[in-house]
């Protein structure tokens, strides 16, 4: 079974001349020298395969680079640069053609000659020295440490730590971040990156030498996994001269072939005799069959067959990557490029991850027909995959509040590249940072400045909280926008929705409870039971956007209730029980119940929501459209503008989306301010003071300012502000702030229109504090006159009669119908009055 | 450049190796050109447009695609349906001492040997199809437009000039002095560095039924497309749904035989595996060209007279009325409508757009008026699309492009358009259903299409938003919930409609009036940006109802008002125009 797979074959492009030694690392320290990948090479050349016969069956294929034993290191990859001075052009070629001509063309004999030469081996084309290499490698392996502090401590290095990991676990691979070697040595990170066959090549091998001395029991093979390279390239500038260079690029996977059994090792089997034959290894992507028995008494031709199972298998996939939808240009379509997978990295990704991959970016001539030997001009590019990593789903960078304690996450995620920290650094130190950033925000919808400036806390967020007990307060600041049509509410949701981290869009009038919480599904393939989630569990970390919140339907709406508070998705069904993180933050937008708010009702009245719901936001801003000449001219010149000006002209001075949106996640990710004593000093003094507000002097009136969970929206506000400037602290005037931002959205939302004052009983209960009063007043009244009229027992009395006699007395001003019937169901409980009907009577 | 020793039209290889030669002898070194031009394009520039050979160079279609000579010189006119990504190729290697090139040829003509003296260059492919919603008198390639005489002039304009067919049956040359020889039937490509190669070329292509039939929903059997290769351009020139004219190599090498390779086991990534040869050639292209709807026009561009104008603008608005049964407001509208055109972005505001909602249409009157109406269109503009808005058409249709990761292509949709197609859409036949899944997103992608003027692409795990500038025309009974129009107005005729024949050369006439005008800028001098501030003010006083979309659309009609005159800004006159004409519209709901 000769796989004949030519150039395309990627364990053959592998064979450029370091990369074909697939030999068994089973046991380097036994057989020195036995067989080093040089001389694989040179069998391979004259088309033979024996020298690696003499290898016992080695474990499946682990290595694309050498796996050469410690002696003989060198030669294996001295002859690798075959393209003089072509510099990067050439080589690619140069590693594919070997083995698209092998056959006709034996490949040069460099190989042999490496392997004899002098002392000092220099990769091939290029002054670099093999010795060098090796032993920089060393030094690294041997003495890096994350924390240089200590440098002659006795501590061992990281990656020593690392191997002994390796050991004590079995696996076949170490990881090493491309950080610490740049940090160690940049030398050898530079030629890792532009040379990385070859420098891979001899890390394995020192890794082994490390194994075998360190631990000689350990007989599996280490592969060096290279990840988070300095710089990633975009995948639609990748070009000719990235071949055969170290790379790292993001995207998303969008295909994934099935696994490929990939042939490493195959035993023959005579038919005659039944002798088996040794192992033999694939060369140049074929295996020659044997053409004669072995067994020297029988010898028969042509009677070896293929024994499937007693040969050694790889694993392979090719797995299509594509471009992430942000790196795409306007009117360009994404592009692709194959990556190749091996052994575990098989099936690391699935369609739709996204993924940041390191790896050799290589080509391959494609052949016009697979029997033919032409090469045509053409080259297949693909990427030998050496690390993959999944990088968020998120369109920004939505780090969890909630889990960066560990330290682990802020390693491992997207690190900002230092320019662009650096520039938003100093947009921070920018005094007038928090107005110009308002500005930013949706700039072509003016005015609303301070409906801007809640936004943008919002965006911001405040610090989550988990106590020890378990507790946990949320930092996610709500806010629900209530206003007249046409006042742009939807615009600036729309908006939100773009710039917010991971953000669900969704529309109250099409919006279930289930969609947005979570549900459970069939899976159509495999007839699981599986829980999907909803909107507002997709939205975790993020904000989730509702518009046409007054139209959803309450079953949905009540669902919201846990989300805002507890930030959790509690289900049961069908047989899942499970409680789901929903650590959104919620904005939404109502339209008032008639088309126009109604300034004489309360927002409860005005809108149709409980009041449960509505004490769950932070902030709601009423955005009325206030007959304004002023505000009517401002609109009229920024359309005038929109339409005639120079766009560029017309907007200056505010950040440009992308920029927005790195600021806020870098402050979402970096910035945990704390309050600090001033803060918290002014924080107690302004809520006693607003609570103190309510208390009128010589009135039995009290009406509620402000309630406790007024304070944890002051302090999530104050932490967002001071996240604003990348300040780690809160200052005393982000908690000003925070109070004139409250104190704006409750004067526009809680302030009872009767007396003027906020009040929060409006919001917590739907009816005010005089409204309370009021009502109280007229079921007094309406005692007094029942009192007065009737008798115990005596005749009923009709309800008009009743409003008649209620308005004569003028102290109540108006009385509707309504109210009366209220007041006389007050007096009904009390069992003062029965009612039937439409009569009183006294009981 | 005189005394070429090759026929760029009929050997343009040649002289691409002739200049190659030429410039590595004078001393550029391949390694440094990198795939970078050095000096066929300016040829082949000079050759076509200054001596104005373009109009001599066959224009592909699926017609004549079985006659036209491989590796000669052909235009082809289409709409980039799809980027296929880079590839590489050995641009540059050395035949013993010399240096070759493989650019603009798919085989290498020398044997490449694994001398390490090769250079790999990359080239763009993009898949073409031939541009959408085309209409007739716009289709340089039917061979239904002859070339006028006194065409040597060589414009810009002049391109879309064409040879008759017969001139390509004709062609009888040498094409390459490498032994490549050929009869007008059977193509048998050999090769002289390549004895052993059997090239399968592809079989006459006579048959041009079923050309370019690579899962193109609006298949009508004599389309064509053409997978274009394109050299020396950055991604930022090519965009998606451009419209383009490539001029370039054709071939019909046994590009991509199926290579079974082991590497592509279980996974045919290679997307050209679906695009068969004998369906879809391929063009190396040496000179590409963007087209707007102007070099689309059969006449030589007129001057730009005001009084020219004014006559063209009335004989076009009484055309109109007449088409709408003496409805002069809504003709008066509908001009107004196919001069917009979407002129900047902001945010998420597409600025300029103008859809028009013609109400109070029924089946009946629609019969009349409608076809009446989308015949005239279709024949004042380039390209245009007719969408018979029906409940099963909406759970059917696949309006927008959809990426398949199988064939790693993306699949076209009705919506995938290039830019300034009309769209008539026809509500009218709308009647009481279910909208199925699909229904439900082809409904929102029509809305969102007609709010921001922005198509949503299917990327499976995303959508991608592309910027689309579709003129949008509804046809409804009432006013249109699917499509919110900027401008709804009730369509009231009073006579039947007569569109009446109309002459060539004024057919040719409003076609130029309106490829012209609608590409002129505009401004606003600040006088009368006070006078229309003042007014938007005063009618928002007067009508709290008035929102941004309101002042927003009143601006695109006194820009478009002013712009039907020719002219370039505002005046005062135009805008009283505007806001009588609102006027009559605001009448007609009272």
């Amino acid at each position: 079974m000769a796989s004949d797979t030519g150039p395309s074959s990627p364990d053959d492009s592998f064979s450029s001349p370091i990369g074909n030694t697939q030999s068994s690392p089973d046991n380097p320290a036994a057989r020195p020298g036995a067989r080093g990948g040089g001389r694989r090479r040179r069998g391979g050349g004259g088309g033979s395969s024996t020298p690696s016969s003499i290898a016992t069956t080695p474990p499946a294929h682990r290595s694309r680079f050498a796996a050469a034993s410690e002696t003989t290191p060198t030669p294996s990859r001295t002859h690798r640069r075959t393209s003089g001075g072509g510099g990067g052009n050439g080589r690619p070629f140069a590693a594919s053609t070997p083995s698209s001509t092998d056959g006709d063309a034996p490949p040069s004999s460099e190989c042999g000659d490496g392997y004899d030469a002098a002392e000092q081996m220099y990769v091939w084309g290029t002054n670099i020295s093999v010795q060098d290499v090796n032993a920089a490698i060393v030094r690294f392996l041997r003495n890096f440490m994350e924390a240089p502090l200590q440098a002659d401590s006795i501590e061992e290095g990281k990656y020593m730590r690392e191997l002994d990991r390796v050991f004590e676990i079995e696996r076949e691979w170490i990881d090493i971040d491309a950080q610490d070697i740049y940090n160690y040595d940049q030398d050898l990170y530079n030629k890792m990156v532009r040379y990385p066959l070859e420098v891979l090549a001899i890390f394995e091998i020192v890794l082994m030498d490390m194994a075998s001395t360190r631990n000689p029991l350990f007989e599996k093979h280490i592969q060096a996994r290279v990840f988070n390279l300095r710089t990633s390239i975009c995948m639609r500038n990748l070009n000719p001269s990235d071949i055969e260079k170290m790379v790292s690029l993001k995207g998303m996977i969008i295909r994934c072939s099935s696994v490929i059994p990939e042939i490493r090792e195959a035993v023959f089997r005579c038919l005659i005799c039944g002798y088996y034959s040794d192992p033999v290894r694939v060369e140049r992507g074929r295996i020659s069959e044997p053409k004669r028995c072995m067994k020297e008494e029988c010898a028969t031709k042509n009677s070896m067959t293929l024994v499937h199972n007693r040969c050694s298998f790889a694993d392979k996939q090719i797995v299509r990557l594509q471009e992430t939808p942000d790196e795409i240009p306007e009117g360009g379509t994404p592009h692709t490029v194959s990556l190749l997978m091996h052994d575990k990295l098989v099936d690391a990704g699935k369609p739709g991850d996204r993924v940041e991959v390191t790896g050799i970016y290589r080509a391959m001539s494609v052949r016009v027909a697979p029997t033919q030997r032409t090469v045509k001009s053409l080259f297949k590019t693909y990427i030998d995959c050496l690390h993959i990593k999944k990088t968020s789903k998120s369109r920004m960078q939505a780090d969890d509040p909630m889990e960066v304690e560990n330290g682990f996450n802020r390693n491992e995620d997207f690190t900002f590249d230092e320019q662009m920290v650096e520039k938003l650094k100093d947009l921070s130190k920018k005094p007038d940072i928090y107005d110009r950033l308002t500005r930013s925000l949706a700039p072509n919808i003016w005015e609303l400045e301070d409906v801007k400036k809640g936004l943008l806390c919002q965006l911001f967020g405040g610090n989550a909280l988990k106590l020890a007990s378990g507790a946990t307060f949320r930092g996610d600041i709500n806010i629900l926008l209530v206003g007249d049509p046409g006042t742009s509410k939807s615009q600036l949701l729309q908006y939100i929705h773009k710039l917010s981290p991971r953000g669900i869009y969704t529309s109250g009038r099409g919006s279930s409870a289930v969609g947005l919480t979570a549900y459970v599904a069939k899976d159509p393939e495999t007839g699981e039971t599986v829980l999907e989630s909803g909107a507002l569990v997709l939205s975790d970390q993020g904000i989730c956007c509702i518009d046409e919140f007054d139209k959803m339907s309450d079953s949905a709406r009540s669902m919201l209730h846990e989300v805002m508070e507890q930030q959790t998705v509690s289900i049961a069904k069908a047989g899942i029980i499970a409680s789901l993180n929903a650590r959104t933050s919620v904005l939404a937008c109502a339209n008032p119940s008639g088309s126009r708010y109604n300034p004489r009702l309360s927002v409860i009245d005005n809108i149709h929501l409980p009041p449960t719901l509505l004490s769950r936001f932070d902030l709601i801003y009423l955005i009325l459209d206030k007959p304004d000449e002023q505000m009517d001219r401002r609109l009229a010149k920024h359309i005038v503008a929109l339409h005639f000006e120079d766009i560029e002209s017309v907007q200056q001075d505010v950040l440009d989306l992308p920029t927005l949106t790195a600021y806020v996640s870098y402050a979402r990710k970096r910035i945990h301010p704390q309050l600090s004593d001033e803060a918290a000093e002014e924080l107690t003094r302004g809520y006693v003071e607003m609570r103190r507000r309510g208390n009128f002097p010589g009135s039995s009136k009290k009406v509620i300012t402000a309630t406790p969970r007024q304070i944890e929206s002051l302090i999530r506000l104050s932490e967002a502000l001071a996240r604003i400037r990348f300040s780690e602290w809160v200052e005393k005037r982000d908690v000003m702030e925070a109070f004139r931002l409250l104190e704006v959205a409750m004067q526009q939302s809680a302030t009872d229109h009767s007396t003027g004052t906020i009040d929060m009983d409006l919001i917590t209960t739907g009816v005010s504090a005089s409204e309370r009063m009021r009502r109280d007043n007229l079921a007094a009244a309406t005692r007094n006159v029942i009192m007065e009229k009737m008798q115990l027992g005596g005749p009923s009395i009709r309800l008009m009669e009743l409003l008649d006699e209620l308005k004569k007395q003028s102290s109540l001003g108006e009385v509707h119908l309504s109210d009366l019937r209220n007041a006389v169901a007050t007096l009904t409980t009390e069992g003062f009055v029965a009612v039937h009907g439409d009569t009183v009577k006294r009981v | 450049m005189v005394g070429l020793p090759y026929d760029c039209l009929a050997n343009p290889l040649g002289a691409v190796r002739f200049t190659f030669e030429k410039a590595v002898a004078a001393g550029a070194d391949p390694a440094a050109l990198n795939g970078k031009d050095w000096g066929a394009g300016d040829l082949f520039r000079d050759v076509l447009f200054d001596r104005g050979a373009l109009s001599q160079v066959p224009v592909l279609n699926a017609k004549n695609i079985g006659h036209v000579q491989p590796n000669t010189l052909v235009r082809f006119r289409g709409m980039i349906q799809d980027m296929l990504g880079n590839e590489f190729y050995a641009g540059a290697y050395k035949d013993g001492s010399l240096w070759r090139t493989n650019k603009y040829r798919d085989v290498s003509q020398y044997p490449m040997g694994s001398s390490p003296d090769m250079h790999i260059w990359e080239r763009h492919l993009l898949y073409c199809v031939q541009v959408p919603g085309l209409n007739p008198w716009a289709d340089t390639s039917s061979g239904t437009v002859v070339a006028r005489p006194g065409d040597q002039t060589s414009q810009h304009g002049e391109k879309r000039r064409r040879a008759d067919n017969e001139d390509i049956d004709q062609m009888d040359m040498e094409t390459s002095e490498d032994g490549i020889q050929r009869s007008s039937g059977v193509k048998k490509l050999r090769e002289d560095g390549h004895p052993s190669q059997n090239l399968q070329l592809p079989e006459p292509v006579a048959e041009s039924t079923g050309f370019g039939a690579c899962s193109m929903p609006r298949e009508e059997g004599d389309s064509l497309s053409c997978l274009i290769k394109v050299y020396d351009s950055s991604d930022s020139e090519l965009k998606l749904n451009d419209v383009f004219e490539f001029v370039g190599v054709l071939t019909f090498d046994s590009d991509y035989q199926v290579d079974n390779d082991e590497f592509l086991d279980g996974f045919s990534e290679d997307t050209l595996a679906s695009l068969p040869l004998n369906k879809v050639p391929r063009l190396h292209c040496l000179v590409h060209t963007k087209l707007a709807a102007h070099d689309f026009l059969h006449s030589t561009p007129l001057e730009l007279k005001p009084q020219l104008v004014k006559e063209v603008r009335e004989t076009l608005l009484s055309h109109l009325t007449a088409v709408l049964g003496n409805d002069g407001l809504a003709a008066h509208l509908v001009l107004l409508h196919l001069l917009s055109r979407v002129h900047a972005r902001i945010d998420n505001f597409a600025v300029g757009k103008l859809s028009v909602n013609l109400t109070c249409f029924n089946k009946e009157s629609v019969s009349i008026f409608g076809n009446h109406l989308m015949l005239a269109i279709k024949d004042l503009l380039p390209f245009s699309h007719i969408v018979p808005l029906t409940v099963d058409y909406l759970n059917a249709a696949s309006l927008a492009p959809k990426k398949d990761y199988e064939t790693n292509r993306l699949v076209t949709g009705l919506m995938q358009l290039p830019e300034g197609t009309h769209l008539t859409i026809d509500e009218t036949q709308l009647e009481v259903g279910t909208l199925n899944s699909v229904g439900v997103e082809n409904a929102r992608l029509l809305k969102y299409l007609s709010e921001y003027q922005k198509v949503e692409y299917d990327f499976k795990y995303y959508k991608m938003e592309l910027a689309a500038d579709f003129q949008l025309l509804i046809l409804s009974e009432g006013k249109s919930n699917i499509l919110p129009a900027d401008l709804v107005i009730p369509f009231q005729p009073s006579s039947v409609a007569s569109g009446g024949v109309v002459a060539a050369e004024t057919l040719e006439a409003w076609q130029w009036y309106l490829a012209t005008v609608r590409s002129l800028s505009h401004s606003i001098d600040s006088d009368m940006q006070k006078v229309v501030e003042n007014d938007l003010v005063a009618a928002r006083q007067a009508n709290r109802n008035l929102s941004s979309q309101d002042f927003s659309r009143l601006l695109t009609m006194g820009r478009l008002m002013s712009l039907s005159f020719g002219e370039t800004s505002l005046s005062l006159e135009h805008w009283q125009m505007v806001k009588e004409l609102e006027r009559l519209r605001w009448e007609r709901f009272a």
